[in-house]
C-alpha cells in the first residue's frame, strides 16, 4: 500500500485529519497516566503488610471514664483472650496497620542532631506482639522478657524515659544503615538515650499514610505495654476458619471481664476486613479510573466510526472509480485501515508528549512518581487495535461499493 | 429567524438519527462526568460560613524549642493550652473560643439502651455566638461557666432524639463519662462545610460533634482528646497539661475590621516577643493570622482526589468535544450541497453560521438535559462512596443551572469551527448528489 | 436589467492561467426573454455564476438593475441574489429535507417576511405551477417535472425580477421539458426578464433572442449568425 497518496488526500481534508489526531492524542494521553494512577492504586492495595492479615482479629473497646487500673485490667483481658479455645496468641497494641490513627516520632542517628533524619510511627509492643501479628524476624532477635516496661511507668511525672531496644522493619534499616547491618546500632527515639536496633523485622507497615508510599514501611518497634485505655487495641491471632467465633468469644469474654467497658461493633472486625475498608477509597478510584477509562476509549472510537464513514459517504464516487480501474475489495479495505493506522501514529505521538506534559503536572501538584516507560506502548496499542476496529466497518463499507457508480453520473 | 434555524435543526436530527445521538451522548457523558466532579469540587471546597468566615481568624505562634529551627517556616498550625489561655484571658478579639475535640462515653438513664461513644468538642463560650451555631433548645453556656467549670453540655438534634426523643431536654441531666452534666442547649442541624474549625482530625469533612462542652471541665475530668497532637522536648508526664510543649488547642479569634486584624496582629507579635524575651519561646517571633478561606487554601483541605477527578473530567469533556466538533464538521460538510442551494437563494454568511450554530447549540441543550441526568447518578455513585463527604454530594440549583449553561457553551465552542466552515461553502448552482 | 460590459473572469492556480471569460459584453432588457447557448467549455457556467452573483468578476462592469455590483459584500451579493434573482437549475436544487412548502419558504426566509405574506405568497406561486395540492410533499416523491415546477414556484415566489435557468430542462424528458417552457414563457409575458442557459438550439429558438457564448465572448446572433459553429473549447469549467 502507498502512502503518499493517502497522506496527500488526508492534507486535503486537514481540518477533519487534525480533529482526530488531537482526539487520538489526548485519549491517549489521558488513558497512559490514567492506567499509572490505577496500577500505582492497585500497587498500593496489594502491599504486603508483614502481618498474617487471614489469621488476626481485632477487637476494639473503650472504657467510660478514665480508668485508674487500666494496667492490671489490660493483664486479665489477656489472660481472658488467651484462654479462649482457637486463640494461638493474643495482644495488646497502641495501634495496628490499616486504622488511620497513628503514633509517630522523629528518629535521630546522633542525639544532638539538628534536624531528625526521618519520622517512623511507633508501635508498643507487648510479649505476645511478633507472634500474634505473625512478623517474619529476619535478624538479629526478638525482645527478652526483662525489656518489656510498662507504658504509663513512661508517662508519670518525673518519670524518665529509657527504652535501650527496638527492633524495625528491613526497609528502614535499610534507610538509617544503608549496606550495613543495622542489628546493634543505635538510634535516638524519643528521648536522648540511646535506642539500641536488636532484631529486624522482614515487613511492617505504618498505620496510615503518612509520609506516602515512600514511607510506609517505616516502623520501630518497642518493647513498651500499653493499656486498653490506649486506642483500645486487642489483637488475637487463630485459624483463618475460626476467626468469626473468636471474635464473638474475645468480645464476650473482654465484656465478662471487669467494669462496663463499651465494644466499638464497628472497628471489631478481621485484619482482612480492615485492610478492604481502608483501601476501599483506592479501590473506587481505580474503578473510577478505569470507567473513564473505558468511556473515553468509547467516544474516540466512535469518532473514528463517525468521521470514516463520512469520509468513505464522500469518496463514494472516488472508490468506485477505483472500484472500475480494477482495484480489489482488500485494496480498498486495505486503503482505509492505512489511512487509520498513519492518524493513529500521529496521534499517538502527539498523545506521548502530552502523556509526559500531564505526568509532569501531576510530579508537581499531586507528588506522584514519574510515569514509568513501559506504560507508553501499552496506551499505543490500546488505541492501534482500537482504530484498526472502529475503521473496519467503515472500510467494509467502503470495500462494498459497487464499481458501477463510476459510470453513474455525478 | 431563530425558530425557523431551530426546525431546521429538528428537521436534521430527525434526518441523521444515529450521529445526533451520538453528538448529544458525547457531550452528555462529557458534562455529566464534568458536573460531578464539579459538584463535589464546589461542595467541599466552599465557604463553610458564608459572610462571616472573613472575620475569623486563626493565630499561630512558634513555640517549640531551637531544634531543627529553619528561620521563616511556617509555625506550628495549632497553640499549645498555655498560650491558648493566655490569649483568652486577654481577649483582644471580639471574640474568641480555644477548643479541642474528643470522645466521650454516653450512659443512657433507660436501662434499654446501652453505652455508646460519641465525638465531643471541648470548648469555651463564644464558639457558638461567633461561628452563629443555631440552638434549637435552650442557649449556649457564658464565659463566667467556663471559669467556673461548670458541668454543662450542648448536644446535639440527633443526640437529643437518641436520648430524649426530640424533646426540648434543656434542664435535664446527661451521664457523659462517669459524671452527670445538665443539658443547657440543644444544637440544630449545623454542619459547616468543610468543617474549618478543625481540620486535622478526619480530613475536614465529618460531622459536626454530639455533645459540647466547656474545656475547663473535660480537662478536670480528663476527658479523652483526640485529634493531631505534636509535642517536642521532653514530655514525660500529661501531654494536655498546661505547661506541656504540645499543641493541640484550635483557637478561633473574630475581628470584625481592618483595623483590627492589624491590631491583632501586633499583639500576637508583641505576646511572642514577650515570650521570647522571658524565655518561654526560644524561636524568633514568626506568627501567622488567617482567615477562614486562607486557612483553608493554606492546609489543602480539598482531598487531592477531588481535583484530580476534576482535572480527569475536563479531560473527558474536551476529548468529546474535540469528537463533536469532528462529527459537526462531517455533518455540516455532507450538507455541503444543501448550503450551496441556500446561498444561492440568499442566505448570506452569517445567516448560514447563526443556522448552524443553532443546530450545535440545540444539540448541547439536549446533551445537557442528559448529562444532567448522567450527573444526578454520578453524584448518587459519589455518595455510596466510602468518603466522609459523601453524603454532602448533591445538585444544588446554581449547578443545575450551570449544567445547562457549560452544555450550550460547550455545544457552541464545538459548533464554531465547523459553522465557520460551513459559512465558507460558496453559492452553488449545483447541488451534489450524495 | 443585465448589463456586462467587457466583463472577464481569469481563474488561476499554481501553473497556468484560464481565462473562463474573456471580454463578454450582453445586454439584457427588463421583461426580455433571452437564451444563452454555447458548447461545452464555452464559458456559459461562469457566465449564469457571474449574473447570478454567485461568483465574482476578474474585470469589467456588470449592472444588475441599474446597480453596479462590482464593490458589493458577500452579504450586499446575498440580499441582492435574494430579493432581485431567481434561480431555476438543471437539477432542481429542491432540499430533500424540506417538502414543498418549506422549500418555497427557503428564500422568503431569508428576506425576513412576515408569516402570513410568505404563505400567501407560496401558495399563490405552487398554485401557478399546479403544485397547490402537494404543498407538503417532499421531493423524492415527485415526478422530475414536478420537481422542477416546484423549483420554478420557489424562484417565482419571491417575485424576482430577473430569473436564471440553467438547462431548465435538461434532466426532463421532451414531453415534461415542454410544459416547463410553456412556463417559463408565461411566466415571461407576465413581465420577469428571463436568462436561459441552455446548449438545446431548439430550446434557445423559442427564446425571444438567442446569445452564443464561444470562447469566452459573447455573440448576438440577432447580429452575427455566422459565428454558431466557431467553438474552441478551452475547458476550464464545463456546463
Amino acid at each position: 500500500m502507498e502512502i503518499r497518496p493517502i497522506i496527500s488526500t488526508l492534507g486535503r481534508h486537514r481540518t477533519a485529519a487534525l480533529l482526530i489526531v488531537l482526539e487520538i492524542a489526548l485519549t491517549c494521553a489521558i488513558v497512559c497516566n490514567a492506567l499509572f494512577l490505577i496500577g500505582s492504586r492497585v500497587e498500593q492495595m496489594t502491599e504486603i503488610s508483614g502481618v498474617a492479615e487471614d489469621e488476626v482479629v481485632r477487637v476494639q473497646l473503650t472504657g467510660i471514664g478514665t480508668d485508674e487500673n487500666s494496667d492490671a485490667l489490660t493483664r486479665t483481658d489477656l489472660a481472658a483472650l488467651r484462654a479462649l479455645p482457637g486463640v494461638k496468641a493474643a495482644t495488646v497494641v497502641n495501634q495496628l496497620p490499616f486504622v488511620s490513627s497513628s503514633w509517630n516520632s522523629s528518629i535521630k542517628l546522633k542525639p544532638n542532631q539538628d534536624r531528625p533524619t526521618l519520622n517512623a510511627t511507633i508501635y508498643m509492643a507487648e510479649e505476645q506482639f511478633v507472634k500474634t501479628l505473625g512478623l517474619r524476624l529476619i535478624s538479629g532477635r526478638e525482645f527478652e522478657p526483662g525489656e518489656y516496661r510498662n507504658f504509663s511507668e513512661l508517662q508519670g511525672p518525673g518519670a524518665t524515659t529509657d527504652l535501650p531496644v527496638a527492633i524495625v522493619t528491613h526497609r528502614l534499616a535499610e534507610k538509617l544503615f544503608p549496606g550495613q547491618n543495622a542489628v546493634g546500632k543505635s538510634i535516638y527515639v524519643w528521648s536522648d538515650k540511646p535506642t539500641r536496633i536488636v532484631g529486624i523485622v522482614e515487613h511492617l507497615v505504618r498505620p496510615s499514610l503518612q509520609g506516602g508510599p515512600v514511607s510506609r514501611e517505616d516502623s520501630i518497634v518497642l518493647p513498651m505495654r500499653t493499656a486498653y485505655s490506649v486506642g483500645g487495641n486487642y489483637l488475637l491471632r487463630t485459624e483463618p476458619d475460626r476467626r468469626a467465633e473468636v471474635l464473638k468469644a474475645a468480645t464476650a469474654a473482654l465484656r465478662a471481664n471487669g467494669p462496663a467497658r463499651i465494644v466499638l461493633e464497628k472497628n471489631t472486625r478481621t485484619m482482612q476486613e480492615l485492610r478492604r475498608d481502608f483501601y476501599r477509597q483506592q479501590r473506587s478510584m481505580a474503578w473510577l479510573l478505569g470507567g473513564v477509562i473505558l468511556a473515553l476509549l468509547v467516544v474516540t472510537a466512535l469518532g473514528i466510526v463517525g468521521l470514516a464513514s463520512f469520509w468513505v459517504q464522500q469518496r463514494t464516487r472516488q472508490i468506485g472509480v477505483r472500484r472500475a480501474l480494477g482495484a480489489t475489495r482488500g485494496q480498498i479495505l486495505r486503503y482505509f485501515q492505512t489511512e487509520n493506522f498513519l492518524l493513529v501514529t500521529a496521534g499517538i505521538i502527539l498523545g506521548m508528549l502530552l502523556a509526559f506534559g500531564i505526568n509532569q503536572l501531576l510530579m508537581q501538584k499531586y507528588e506522584l512518581p514519574r510515569l514509568p516507560w513501559y506504560y507508553l506502548p501499552v496506551g499505543a496499542v490500546a488505541l492501534w487495535v482500537l482504530g484498526q476496529l472502529s475503521v473496519l466497518w467503515p472500510a467494509r463499507r467502503a470495500a462494498a461499493v459497487s464499481p458501477a457508480v463510476a459510470t453513474r453520473s455525478a | 429567524m431563530f425558530a425557523y434555524y431551530f426546525g431546521l435543526a429538528l428537521r436534521s436530527f430527525r434526518r441523521n438519527k444515529v450521529l445526533t445521538a451520538l453528538m448529544i451522548l458525547a457531550i452528555a457523558l462529557g458534562i455529566g462526568a464534568s458536573m460531578t466532579t464539579l459538584t463535589v469540587f464546589h461542595v467541599l471546597s466552599g465557604d463553610p460560613l458564608p459572610g462571616r468566615s472573613a472575620m475569623l481568624f486563626h493565630p499561630q505562634l512558634d513555640p517549640q524549642n531551637k531544634e531543627g529551627y529553619v528561620a521563616g517556616e511556617e509555625p506550628p498550625p495549632q497553640l499549645t493550652r498555655f498560650d491558648a489561655e493566655t490569649l483568652l484571658r486577654e481577649r483582644k478579639g471580639d471574640r474568641q473560643a480555644m477548643m479541642t475535640g474528643g470522645n466521650v462515653s454516653i450512659t443512657p438513664q433507660r436501662a434499654d439502651i446501652a453505652p455508646f461513644r460519641v465525638d465531643s468538642r471541648y470548648t469555651t463560650a463564644d464558639m457558638f455566638v461567633m461561628f452563629d451555631m443555631p440552638l434549637l433548645f435552650g442557649h449556649p453556656w457564658t464565659a463566667a461557666e467556663d471559669e467556673a467549670h461548670a458541668r454543662v453540655v450542648v448536644i446535639s438534634k440527633m443526640l437529643n432524639q437518641r436520648l430524649f426523643a426530640g424533646e426540648n431536654s434543656v434542664g435535664r441531666t446527661v451521664r457523659v463519662d462517669k459524671d452527670s452534666f445538665t443539658v443547657i442547649g440543644v444544637l440544630n442541624d449545623w454542619r459547616p462545610t468543610p468543617k474549618f474549625y478543625d481540620v486535622f482530625a478526619q480530613r475536614g469533612y465529618d460531622a459536626t460533634e454530639d455533645v459540647f462542652l466547656p474545656f475547663t471541665t473535660s480537662r478536670d475530668l480528663t476527658m479523652d482528646r483526640s485529634g493531631s497532637m505534636d509535642c517536642w522536648g521532653d514530655n514525660n508526664g500529661d501531654r494536655t497539661a498546661l505547661n506541656a510543649t504540645c499543641v493541640w488547642i484550635q483557637y478561633w479569634v473574630q475581628l470584625d475590621s481592618r483595623d483590627k486584624v492589624d491590631a491583632y496582629r501586633r499583639y500576637l507579635t508583641n505576646y511572642s516577643d514577650l515570650q521570647h524575651a522571658s524565655g518561654r519561646f526560644q524561636r524568633p517571633t514568626n506568627v501567622r493570622l488567617r482567615n477562614v478561606m486562607q486557612w483553608m487554601e493554606f492546609h489543602h483541605i480539598l482531598p487531592s482526589d477531588v481535583t484530580l477527578q476534576m482535572w480527569l473530567a475536563f479531560g473527558f469533556l474536551v476529548v468529546c468535544l474535540l469528537n463533536t466538533i469532528g462529527l459537526l464538521l462531517a455533518k455540516f460538510l455532507r450538507r455541503g450541497g444543501e448550503i450551496g442551494v441556500r446561498r444561492a437563494l440568499g442566505a448570506t454568511r452569517s445567516a448560514i453560521f447563526q443556522q448552524c450554530m443553532v443546530e450545535a447549540g440545540t444539540i448541547g441543550l439536549a446533551g445537557g438535559a442528559l448529562g444532567l441526568v448522567f450527573a444526578l447518578l454520578g453524584l448518587w455513585a459519589v455518595r455510596q462512596q466510602p468518603v466522609d463527604y459523601a453524603d454532602l454530594a448533591h445538585l444544588n440549583p446554581v449547578m443545575l443551572l450551570l449544567t445547562f449553561v457549560l452544555a450550550i457553551v460547550a455545544s457552541l465552542l464545538a459548533g464554531m469551527l465547523p459553522a465557520w466552515r460551513a459559512m465558507q461553502i460558496t453559492p452553488a448552482v449545483q447541488l451534489k448528489t450524495q | 436589467m443585465l448589463e456586462m460590459h467587457h466583463v472577464t473572469k481569469v481563474y488561476r492556480t499554481e501553473l497556468v492561467e484560464t481565462h473562463a471569460l474573456r471580454s463578454l459584453d450582453l445586454l439584457v432588457k427588463a421583461g426580455e426573454f433571452v437564451a444563452v447557448t454555447g458548447p461545452s467549455g464555452s464559458g456559459k457556467t461562469t457566465f449564469l455564476n457571474i449574473a447570478g452573483l454567485l461568483e465574482t468578476y476578474t474585470g469589467g462592469v456588470y449592472k444588475l438593475d441599474g446597480e453596479d455590483v462590482s464593490n458589493l459584500s458577500d452579504n450586499q451579493r446575498s440580499r441582492l441574489r435574494n430579493q432581485k434573482i431567481g434561480f431555476i437549475f438543471q437539477s432542481f436544487n429542491l432540499i430533500p429535507d424540506l417538502n414543498l412548502f418549506d422549500n418555497a419558504d427557503v428564500p422568503l426566509r431569508y428576506r425576513g417576511m412576515p408569516a402570513a405574506e410568505r404563505r400567501r405568497r407560496i401558495e399563490e406561486a405552487l398554485a401557478r405551477v399546479g403544485l397547490g395540492s402537494r404543498m407538503k410533499h417532499y421531493p423524492a416523491e415527485l415526478s422530475g417535472g414536478q420537481q422542477q415546477r416546484a423549483a420554478i414556484a420557489r424562484a417565482l415566489a419571491g417575485s424576482p425580477k430577473l430569473l436564471l435557468a440553467d438547462e431548465p430542462t435538461g434532466n426532463l424528458d421532451s414531453q415534461m421539458a415542454r410544459g416547463v417552457m410553456e412556463m417559463l414563457e408565461e411566466i415571461n409575458q407576465q413581465g420577469t426578464t428571463i436568462v436561459m442557459v441552455t446548449h438545446d438550439p431548439e430550446l434557445a429558438a423559442r427564446a425571444q433572442r438567442n446569445v452564443h457564448i464561444v470562447d469566452g465572448m459573447a455573440t448576438d446572433l440577432a447580429m452575427e449568425p455566422a459565428l454558431i459553429h466557431a467553438t474552441t473549447p478551452i475547458g476550464a469549467t464545463t456546463v
